[in-house]
């Protein structure tokens, strides 16, 4: 009846609950029970009693019964005398198919049949019912009308208690599933107002980004438009400035227009990270990240533009393989997807490019460790490392980025690498709004909560997701790994545990075990862990698809993406570039915008 | 000149008046009642109430009846945007209602005779019942004619017509094509009902944008006031210059009345398809289209439909255990096995449920309406399935007849009871997940809000009348 109270109260009546629609059912279906069972008492067409119980009794708790579901189902529309009359109807029918068919042979001993010859003996309670469900209608009508017009001293819907101001910072993961569970909880009836507010107005699909800046998807595929996925929260598209935690309210980053600040009961911080750069010279400067959209697509057109380059200059060898060799900082998931995901793009397409011979383009991979995907087996990891270093790849193990500059990489041994693209993934840190909060910060800057999500000495904030240091109580403390599934589930929870909190009630804990790890590793090939089972090669490939496939937001982005998928069996790879810009003039993404 | 103009401005102000234009639009449809009781020989009735056998007398009283009658319903239906499709179907459960409380109720009380409510009573007041049901679409038609000036309805355009007159074409052949396979019969007349059907449904009803599963519940209604208009009355009065509604000629007009609820529903479906077909290929603004694309959230929408259809599948399942009726049911893949029977049943209790989502996919906006759609939808599939295609895959004939109608009561409750909780399951799904008229602005608010409106304005009488029509008719001309 939600719609009932939107659309109604407004016009200045008060409607009731399904308790006084009840009741106000059930005395209408009494009231006019009153004089058909009469009628039929006088006119002798009850036959017996059932149990020693008069019939006519019976008839009458069963017409209450009917009255009360009458008040129940069709309820009180202004102005709907005739819907109530005729709902009415509607129900005294199916009632009558259900005591009088159905129940009264059950209490007689018997069996229902449901057949004519037993619809046929039972027409007198049919008519009965019709005439006492329409007339129960419109009495239902009358008096609940009645009721919402009378003046009354308890408070009404309009001077409910206010509903408390929720605000979300942040669609990624986390921010989006906490917008999403709020909306389940508002229409169960908790009293939220939630505002989501995000410099971004999509949910970005980061485990296919890779393949975004390998040309294999289209960027708008993997990612969901927040209006689209949380129809019904609202929505500011907006950064933030800053966020006064003692008045209360959020300064949105408005640039030179006039403050605005959006006040919260309950702030929900899902901000995510940022690359983290380490202070190393050169590093912000001239690596590229694979965090956005616009680093997926600006690395994809350095690259192909380079191979553009390379095609006709002959004449200095050097800058030919430096403008061919590409160099990823970071052994994790997204450095060594990236690197499968660039060497891939370059030998599809290198068949458009007649001036590149295929042992020219470079691929190095820069990791501190000793082995790369430290987040799997060290069985998989080794396979992984195995499978890149097949293609031609170069690792280069237990050695730092120390240094970059527009034309190579210095390494933590003194090696030089001339490269016209350098990647980092090396280093993530929470979102540089974090470090404006006061409250507790873990060494690597994200805000320390309890396990409840709430952070310690900031009452009424919150923080889920990558930017928030939550202590695994089944792992000593440590803290969650920032990964999608992590995020997704901490985002619902954290409404729920609002939502409690709002009702008196007390928070729970968040406690989850990894379901597991997948990481791709290009052509057909990737590697996966999931609850203890380690899986390889084409079955891990097909199962990291399988299961990122599902789990893309929206019915929609996962038919385009399948799409892609397709198609990309049958064409080759798109080499178009969209921007006419030449290729050395392609800047890194942290110099154009910041980070 | 002024004095006219001034008598003219009195009147139509009266008229505006809902109690004085029921009771004029109820004398209108008094006098159409009056002259089938007159033909029928029954006004003698009516007199007896005040202790005269005249005629006159009874076809006086019959008429400050039905003025009386119109001024309720006048009062009752005012406030339902009632255009002249709505109206009718208020018109017509008006009138069967007081058929039960009038010749049935209070007319045995007034003359001292006792009230039975008995089957034989209400199978030899027939005439009545046929009665009762032209005098409340005469009213209601009258009533929005005189309230036009409020612009509730509007002459629908010569195109319409055309689609009308197309979709009742077609339809009317699926069915002459489909009969002939399915009995080797030949069904010609069904050509020309069908026209005239498809020709009258815009005419009569008027042009709504409206949802296939809404349309196809209209349809319905639409169909049976076909037979009781061109399979019950005409025949007769064509054929012997008489006006003949008794159980007997119901009973002979019985397999006709199937393929007629099948043509209306058909004929209100494709006439509203191909107005969706001719918006989509011809109109340029996207304003006039759907703002939603049925993809984005149509698959969800499905499995919420084969979720609900399972939960509707199950409650008809008892009935079905109780009464034996799954071997039949298995004799659709040729076995005979009650388990394999329930596995068919509750696969196309699935599908139906799927189907169910995308024709009433954003409908329902509460209980009542969840349970008014379902058993709607669920009346048609028990004309479709169990009297048509159930018997026709398992090795017979349609079964067509009052005869048939009778012996299909139990699947007829079990479909019922299936629609209820297909549509209860429905609604609440798509109420718990994504309930669409809890929307984000007031625009859309606004947008949902006469969406709303205009459905109850016309879909309570709906429900209402094909349950009424479902229960009430087989057990009448059968008995």
């Amino acid at each position: 009846m939600s719609d009932q109270v939107e659309f109604e109260t407004v016009r200045g009546h008060v409607l009731p609950g399904a308790a006084e629609q009840a009741t106000s059912g059930a005395l209408a279906g009494f009231v006019t029970a009153l004089p058909v069972s009469t009628l039929m008492q006088y006119q002798g067409m009850f036959d017996d009693a059932g149990g020693g119980v008069p019939a006519w009794a019976l008839f009458i708790v069963y017409m209450t019964a009917t009255g009360a579901a009458i008040g129940l189902v069709v309820g009180y529309r202004r102005r709907g005398l005739a819907v109530a009359a005729s709902g009415g109807v509607l129900l005294g029918l199916l009632a009558w198919l259900l005591f009088a068919l159905s129940v009264d042979p059950l209490l007689h001993g018997r069996l229902p049949t449901w057949s004519a010859d037993a619809a046929a003996s039972a027409y007198r309670e049919l008519v009965g019912g019709l005439l006492h469900g329409g007339v129960t209608g419109a009495v239902l009508h009358g008096l609940l009308s009645w009721r919402a017009r009378r003046p009354r001293s308890e408070p009404t819907p309009a001077g409910a208690p206010p509903l408390s101001r929720i605000v979300i910072v942040g669609s990624g993961f986390a921010g989006l599933s906490a917008a999403r569970r709020f909306e389940r909880l508002a229409l169960r009836g908790v009293p939220v107002d939630v505002t989501l507010i995000s410099d971004s107005n999509f949910l970005l699909f980061t485990p296919m980004l890779a393949e975004v800046a390998s040309s294999a998807l289209e960027p708008a595929h993997i990612s969901a438009p927040v209006r689209a996925a949380v129809t019904h929260t609202r929505f500011r598209h907006c950064a933030v400035q800053d966020v006064d935690t003692e008045s209360r309210s959020i300064r949105l980053a408005t640039g030179a227009g006039p403050a605005q600040w959006v006040p919260y009961d309950h702030l929900v911080l899902a901000v995510g990270s940022v690359p983290h750069f380490l202070d190393l010279p050169g590093v912000a400067e001239n690596a590229r990240t694979l965090k956005d959209l616009d680093d997926a697509v600006s690395l994809r057109e350095q690259v192909i533009g380079l191979l553009e380059r390379a095609d006709h200059s002959e004449s200095d060898p050097a800058e030919r393989a430096r403008s061919l060799t590409f160099v990823v900082a970071g052994g994790g998931f997204a450095g060594a997807e990236v690197v499968a995901e660039l060497f891939d793009l370059v030998h599809e397409v290198l068949h458009y490019f007649p001036g590149i011979t295929p042992d020219e383009p470079r691929f190095v991979l820069v990791h501190s460790r000793d082995r790369i995907l430290p987040e799997l087996s060290p069985e998989l990891g080794a396979y992984a490392l195995d499978r890149l270093r097949a293609r031609g790849i170069e690792f280069r193990l237990e050695v730092r980025v120390a240094a970059a500059s527009a034309q190579d990489v210095l390494l933590s041994n003194g090696d030089r690498i001339a490269t016209s693209t350098f990647v980092w993934t090396a280093g993530n840190r929470p979102s540089p709004l974090i470090a404006t909060l006061r409250g507790e910060h873990a060494p690597d800057g994200s805000l320390i909560t309890d396990p409840t999500f709430r952070v310690a000495g900031l009452d009424g904030v919150w923080a889920v997701g990558d930017c928030a240091h939550i202590p695994d109580l089944d792992s000593d403390g440590a803290p969650f790994p920032p990964t999608a599934q992590h995020a997704l589930r901490q985002g619902k929870v954290v409404a729920d545990n609002i939502a409690s909190v709002l009702a008196g009630g007390v928070p729970a804990e968040f406690r989850f075990r990894t379901l597991g790890v997948l990481v791709a590793l290009g052509h057909r090939t990737a590697a996966a862990e999931i609850r203890g089972h380690r899986f390889s090669g084409l079955a891990a490939w097909l199962l990291w698809r399988g299961i990122y496939l599902a789990k893309l937001p929206g019915t929609e982005k996962r038919v385009r993406v399948l799409l892609d998928w397709l198609l990309d069996l049958a064409f080759p790879r798109d080499i178009v570039l969209t921007t006419r810009r030449p290729t050395e003039a392609t800047t890194p993404a942290s110099q154009g915008r910041p980070r | 000149m002024t004095s006219d103009a001034t008598t003219h401005t009195r009147t139509a102000s009266l008229l505006r008046h809902p109690a004085i234009a029921g009771a004029v639009a109820g004398v209108a449809g008094g006098l159409v009642f009056g002259a089938a009781m007159a033909a029928l020989g029954t006004l003698a009735t009516v007199a007896s109430i005040v202790r005269t056998g005249s005629t006159v007398v009874g076809f006086v009283l019959h008429l400050a009846i039905a003025a009386a009658l119109g001024a309720g319903f006048g009062l009752l239906v005012a406030q339902q945007r009632a255009r002249a499709g709505d109206a009718v179907f208020w018109g017509l459960i008006y009138g069967g209602f007081w058929w039960f409380l009038g010749p049935l109720t209070v007319l045995p009380l007034l003359i001292g005779q006792p009230v039975a409510w008995d089957l034989p009573g209400a199978q030899a007041l027939l005439p009545s019942l046929v009665g009762h049901l032209f005098y409340g679409a005469a009213t209601a038609l009258v009533f929005v004619g005189l309230r036009r000036d409020a612009g509730t309805t509007t002459a629908p355009p010569f195109p319409a017509a055309v689609r009308g007159l197309v979709a009742g074409v077609a339809v009317a052949s699926v069915l002459y094509l489909g009969l002939d396979v399915m009995t080797g019969t030949t069904a010609g007349w069904i050509i020309g009902v069908g026209a005239l059907a498809g020709l009258g449904y815009p005419l009569l009803l008027g042009v709504h944008r409206e949802g296939a599963g809404p349309a196809l519940v209209r349809g319905t209604a639409y169909g049976f006031l076909c037979w009781i208009v061109a399979g019950l009355t005409l025949p007769p009065l064509l054929r012997d210059g008489r006006l003949d509604w008794s159980r007997e000629a119901a009973l002979a007009a019985a397999d006709r009345l199937p393929p007629y609820l099948l043509l209306g529903a058909g004929v209100a479906v494709v006439f509203g398809g191909l107005g969706g077909l001719g918006r989509w290929l011809f109109v340029d603004d996207v304003r006039m289209l759907r703002v939603e694309s049925p993809g984005s959230r149509g698959l969800r929408a499905t499995g919420y439909g084969a979720l609900a259809g399972l939960a509707g599948g199950l409650l008809f399942t008892l009935v079905m255990a109780l009464v034996d009726a799954l071997p039949t049911v298995a004799g659709i893949v040729g076995m005979a096995s009650p388990t394999v029977g329930l596995i068919v049943h509750l696969v196309i209790a699935q599908l139906i449920g799927v189907t169910y989502a995308v024709l009433f996919r954003r409908r329902s906006f509460d209980l009542a309406s969840g349970i008014g759609w379902g058993v709607s939808y669920g009346f048609a599939w028990w004309v479709l399935g169990a009297l048509t295609l159930l018997p026709v895959l398992t090795g017979g004939t349609p079964l067509w007849s009052a005869a048939g109608m009778a012996a299909s009561f139990p699947s007829l409750v079990g479909h019922l009871a299936y629609g209820a909780a297909l549509g209860v399951v429905y609604y609440r799904l798509e109420d718990r997940t994504n309930p669409w008229w809890f929307t984000r602005n007031q625009i859309e608010s606004e947008r949902v809000a006469v969406q709303r409106e205009t459905t109850l304005g016309s879909a309570p009488a709906l429900w209402g009348f094909i349950v009424l029509v479902a229960l009430i008719i087989p057990l009448v001309i059968s008995g």
